[in-house]
């Protein structure tokens, strides 16, 4: 009973019925039937009769004004249902969905617009002579300021809409419908996805042995945590931020505070990386495409800023590689190299407290009569994974073993990708609105700050840096043209 | 729980006592670090023999 009860009320469990089901109704096209084709597609645009249309041409006549309306009660009555199934309060969460859908989409909007996203390839077509080169991801920054700003400078705005606030639901239910797009590009190019997929197993297997064990040294020597601070403030700034500091600070027995404190830190950190780190990527890492993807997994902290640092880096990388070295590479590999090494950070998050368990127990705080089950890998497993995988691995096997699908997988793949982008600008922009600066900052962060910057900003990311490089310079996306 | 009865930050560290580094937590570190730089070879072996990018 307990169990099924979790497969309905667990946040991680509903963003995996929400992917597959928005996975399997548009895989409605390989039997001939296009049931998400209305969905509202954005462009790139100067003026604003080019700016929306539905993704599907069988849709055209719709119009983009009513594609965008019915995506959104589409999305509305979805999420409702989910919240539904959560036990929110319904009516609260469809009026915080409401504005955040409205302020997201706004800003994935605007951030099309052709002076600001256009590639260097797509200006003559738009008429214009020059722009930021930023690609419409330039939107995932807007809605994230503007996260930002209502965050910390309109708490009771933010408060009106927490109950719809849930920037880690919707990136899980982005990463599970991704796994359609990532099978389709897989079919493309199995050798490259089978390369991806074992190095960036290998990449996260030093970044655990390597990180959690400098940080978890420096924070007991230098900064004199006690056992009890150090192990989830270790796994919150090496491994995964939230979910990896909680699951250690039930490892270890922690008081629960300690983990959610560690928690508040990681996402205020997480966004600082998430302006920085792509811009970076794309100054000093345009010939190494995947070494970026992977560092963004590696280095960015929490699901959402992670994959979502992912999104801007493919599409800034591949726009600065068009302009500098004539190549225009196939779009989402850099993502994939991200989602990769993130998910199997994620997988292992359950091992690593699993092993953290049994060494507090057996070796460093020995304790009368303590066991450690272990189901406790399991119960830690990422649950969201799972969709993740079924659907990239079920839309691999289909189109593999049936090739005359590629083409209507495609397009299932683009009708999907149009919620997978919906579902990245509302994490931004609910990332943003989380991300209370202020607040953290009248609580007294001062020494765990400090422990955090210097282990992220002196270590974390150069360390992973240099492991993306190991295992992935040389990699290379299939070339679309040039 | 209202904001007035959640714990600060700041609070809960200056209640923190020092618990000096046992030795068994520096052998866990290093073997932890030795085992990284060792498979780090051997998985790049790997990567490279087995998992070549095309």
């Amino acid at each position: 009973m307990g169990s099924l009860r979790s497969l309905l009320k667990s946040e991680d469990w509903m963003s995996v019925w929400v992917g597959l089901l928005i996975f399997a109704l548009s895989l409605g096209l390989l039997l001939g039937a296009d049931i998400l084709g209305w969905a509202v597609q954005t462009n790139v645009w100067v003026s604003l009769d080019q700016a929306l249309q539905p993704v599907s041409d069988g849709y055209s006549g719709l119009g983009g004004g009513a594609s965008l309306i019915l995506t959104f009660l589409f999305l509305l009555l979805l999420m409702s249902l989910a919240a539904r199934g959560l036990g929110a309060h319904v009516p609260r969460f469809m009026f915080g969905f409401t504005v955040i859908f409205a302020v997201s989409y706004i800003c994935w909007f605007l951030g099309h617009y052709g002076y600001i996203a256009a590639t260097p390839d797509k200006l003559e077509s738009l008429g214009i002579g020059w722009s930021m080169n930023l690609t419409g991801e330039a939107g995932y920054i807007l809605a994230l300021l503007a996260g930002l700003v209502v965050g910390n400078f309109f708490p009771k705005t933010a408060g009106r809409i927490a109950e719809a606030t849930k920037p880690e639901l919707f990136i899980k239910i982005a990463i599970v419908v991704m796994g359609l797009g990532l099978g389709v590009k897989a079919v493309d190019a199995l050798g490259l996805a089978s390369a991806v997929i074992f190095r960036g197993l290998c990449a996260i297997v030093e970044a655990y042995l390597i990180y959690w064990a400098v940080v978890y040294f420096v924070a007991r020597k230098y900064f004199k945590f006690s056992k009890e601070w150090a192990a989830p403030l270790a796994s919150g700034i090496s491994i995964c931020g939230v979910s990896a500091a909680i699951a250690t600070g039930g490892a270890i027995r922690a008081r629960p505070v300690i983990p959610i404190m560690v928690s508040s830190l990681v996402v205020i950190f997480a966004v600082v990386e998430l302006v920085l780190l792509p811009f970076a990527a794309q100054a000093f890492l345009t010939h190494e495409p995947m070494v970026a993807g992977a560092w963004m997994g590696l280095a960015v902290k929490t699901d959402g800023a992670a994959v979502a640092s992912g999104a801007i880096t493919d599409a800034l990388i591949r726009a600065k590689a068009i302009d500098t070295l004539g190549v225009e590479w196939a779009e989402g590999w850099i993502l994939m190299a991200t989602t990769t090494v993130k998910v199997f950070i994620d997988i292992f998050i359950g091992v690593w407290a699993f092993v953290l368990a049994i060494l507090w127990v057996t070796v460093i705080d020995r304790k009368k009569g303590e066991k450690v089950r272990i189901g406790e890998i399991w119960e830690r497993f990422p649950k969201f994974v799972l969709g993740y995988v079924l659907t990239f691995v079920a839309t691999l096997l289909l189109v593999a073993s049936i090739p005359e699908l590629l083409d209507a997988a495609k397009a299932a793949s683009s009708e999907a990708n149009v919620f997978r982008k919906l579902f990245f600008a509302m994490t931004f922009f609910t990332i943003g609105v989380v991300s209370n600066f202020r607040k953290l900052w009248e609580e007294g962060i001062g020494r765990l700050a400090a422990i955090y910057a210097i282990c992220l900003f002196g270590f974390i990311i150069w360390v992973g840096l240099v492991i993306s490089w190991v295992f992935f310079h040389g990699v290379t996306p299939p070339v679309v043209a040039g | 729980m209202t904001d007035q009865e959640q714990p600060r930050l700041a609070d809960e560290i200056e209640k923190m006592e020092y618990e000096p580094l046992l030795p068994v937590e520096k052998k866990l570190i290093v073997w932890s670090i030795a085992l990284g730089v060792v498979l780090l070879g051997v998985l790049t072996w790997v990567s490279y023999t087995f998992f070549p990018a095309p």
